[in-house]
């Protein structure tokens, strides 16, 4: 019994770092541009199947892939925050319509270029299964976990410790204010959409080698992310960092001790309780209610 | 006035008489106006919630799959008429919201995804509840529109008429809303909410009760298409299609207006169906997406305020005599 919860607190864990970096790159476009990218989630999906191209037609790892997946999902998030930016008007409500239309957008060509088939990864070397004592876990799945964690590191130390990293937080908590010493916010919102975009193509390629893709995962990788802001409250990555292990440890225990089917209920479940209970969310910060 | 009643009197006998009389023959074109008003129904529905309650809403596919299963299985199990059952799988679908109240507390962008998030949960339990809903599995022979009066509305034409009326009804509604002091309050809760507030008016209460109108009306629309399609199954009643198509018919027509989404809904539904469908068998909302992308981008009002803009244009070149 005691085995069964370790395992399961490990495997949570490890789910939870890349639900981090969803999360991470959701939150920071919106602390810069108050937008939320209904399309992010579609975007670590795009990412995740030019892991699988990779896998499928060159036979390169999807650890390779990453480059080729950085570039393309730069792009596309290049372009989104290009149309976000020409709204003038309502751009809080219009912004989610709109990356919404890109959401339908890029699930409908990921259907048209790569099909509605299930796709995983075919290496064995990534499913290996790598031992610690009681813990058993995938090759890829530590891999992932330790990437994730070395980007979480280095996106703490460029929010903290560099110039355009604190340019980031300056707009964030007030983009006047920051204006008014210099930083262009327009400048810091792209950067801060690109930085999103790196973050979702590792995190595509995560998802591709230790689980399964098909075209629909898109919008329940925001809604997680999404689930994940509303547990941390959206004030600061520690939070958030939290908000991510509690929604990967959710799910792996209601997969461990009841069904995998039930796995996303569970964390609705968590969801909807912050939002009974904590509606400012566990780390809560005061702007997210209404009054 | 008069003028604008017999201008509604010769839309509401087209509407009712011309459209089955030119179409009846062709079932397939038939099938496509009955989903396309089915579809404006639920467009109006998420039009009143943002106009009126100024809340967007990525979920209405739970309040539309609430009332299709509430509906079928209130007739199956519980043996109740039809029509009643219609009404009954709205209230149910307005009973689902008020889980989604909680949510009513959070800001603008946050609410929009809740509800999604809400959405996400009901298709779960669809899913995974069998003893009531038979999961994935899903319910057939879900008994037909009955014949009332002689007259068999488990037809095309039968379930046209029932689903124009239906829209019809909510557009009355609607409107009737709109010129209320409810809707006085809620327009102005639009400019600011805080001054509202400050002369009285409840405003979670407006709200609230929007988002119970919304969702009654939305059930109403599952309940209808239930009887009228006869199968269920949690993937095609809490399908994101019956957000999606309701949003971009909606931003399409204007969705500040009444007829705007019905008209949107009609059009929208249409050219997906009969053209692009025939061009690109999947992936074919693509087309949709970036439809619902430019209008954001080019006409956030829809395609009426277009008009609404070109005509004055127009007008003035003709009395003006040249250009």
């Amino acid at each position: 019994m005691t085995e069964l919860v370790l395992q399961a607190l490990w495997s949570g864990i490890l789910t939870g770092s890349s639900y981090a970096l969803i999360a991470l790159g959701l939150a920071l476009v919106f602390g810069t541009m108050n937008v939320i990218n209904l399309a992010h989630g579609e975007l670590v999906l795009l990412a995740a199947y030019v892991a699988y191209t990779c896998e499928s037609a060159w036979g390169a790892s999807p650890l390779l892939a990453i480059p080729a997946a950085i570039v393309i999902v730069c792009i596309a998030t290049a372009l989104t925050y290009g149309l976000v930016g020409r709204i003038r008007r309502d751009r809080e409500l219009n912004s989610l319509l709109l990356t919404y239309g890109i959401g339908i957008m890029l699930t409908n060509g990921i259907l048209l270029i790569w099909k509605a088939d299930i796709r995983s990864t075919k290496s064995a070397w990534l499913q290996d299964a790598i031992v610690f004592g009681p813990l058993y876990s995938m090759r890829s799945e530590l891999l992932f976990f330790a990437v994730s964690a070395a980007l979480i590191a280095g996106l703490w130390w460029w929010l903290t410790r560099t110039w355009a990293g604190r340019a980031v937080r300056a707009v964030a908590s007030n983009r006047d204010a920051a204006q008014l010493m210099g930083i262009d916010p327009h400048r810091v919102e792209f950067v801060s959409f690109l930085v999103a975009g790196l973050l979702a193509a590792f995190a595509g390629a995560a998802i591709f080698s230790v689980g399964v893709i098909q075209p629909g995962l898109g919008i329940s990788l925001t809604i997680k992310a999404f689930i994940i802001t509303v547990l941390a409250g959206m004030g600061s990555v520690p939070g958030l960092l939290v908000g991510a292990l509690l929604l990967g440890l959710t799910e792996s225990l209601t997969t461990t001790f009841f069904s995998s089917a039930l796995q996303e209920l569970a964390g609705m479940v968590l969801f909807l309780v912050v939002l009974f209970v904590l509606p400012n969310g566990l780390f809560g910060t005061r702007w997210r209610r209404a009054h | 006035m008069a003028a604008r009643i017999a201008a509604s009197f010769a839309f509401a006998v087209a509407a009712y008489a011309l459209v089955p009389f030119a179409f009846s023959g062709n079932l397939y074109l038939m099938s496509m106006i009955v989903a396309a008003l089915t579809i404006g129904g639920i467009a109006l529905a998420w039009a009143l919630l943002g106009n009126l309650g100024g809340l967007v809403s990525f979920g209405h596919a739970a309040f539309f799959g609430v009332g299709s299963y509430a509906s079928a299985l209130l007739v199956m199990k519980a043996g109740w008429p039809i029509g009643i059952s219609l009404l009954a799988g709205g209230a149910c679908a307005a009973l689902a919201a008020v889980l989604m109240l909680p949510a009513l507390r959070l800001r603008g962008p946050y609410f929009a995804l809740a509800v999604l998030a809400y959405a996400h949960i009901f298709r779960i339990v669809a899913t995974e509840w069998k003893g009531l809903t038979n999961g994935a599995g899903g319910i057939g022979n879900i008994p037909r529109f009955p014949v009332v009066l002689g007259y068999d509305f488990s037809s095309k034409t039968g379930a046209y008429w029932i689903v124009l009326s239906l829209v019809l009804a909510f557009a009355l509604i609607y409107a009737g809303i709109r010129r209320s002091h409810l809707g006085l309050a809620l327009r102005a809760m639009h400019d600011s909410e805080d001054a509202t507030r400050a002369v009285g008016v409840n405003s979670t209460l407006a709200k609230a009760s929007m988002l119970f109108l919304s969702a009654f009306m939305t059930g109403m629309m599952g309940a209808f298409n239930a009887h009228y399609i006869n199968f269920l199954e949690p993937d095609y009643a809490f399908s994101g299609l019956w957000t999606m198509l309701p949003i971009v018919a909606a931003i399409f027509g204007g969705y500040r207006t009444i007829t705007g989404p019905l008209i949107g809904a009609v059009v929208v539904y249409l050219l997906d169906q009969l053209v692009f469908k025939a061009m690109m068998p999947i992936g074919h909302q693509i087309v949709l997406g970036a439809l619902l992308g430019a209008m954001i981008l080019f006409a956030p009002q829809g395609l009426q305020s277009i008009f609404a803009r070109r005509l004055p244009r127009l007008r003035m070149t003709s009395a003006s005599g040249d250009a």
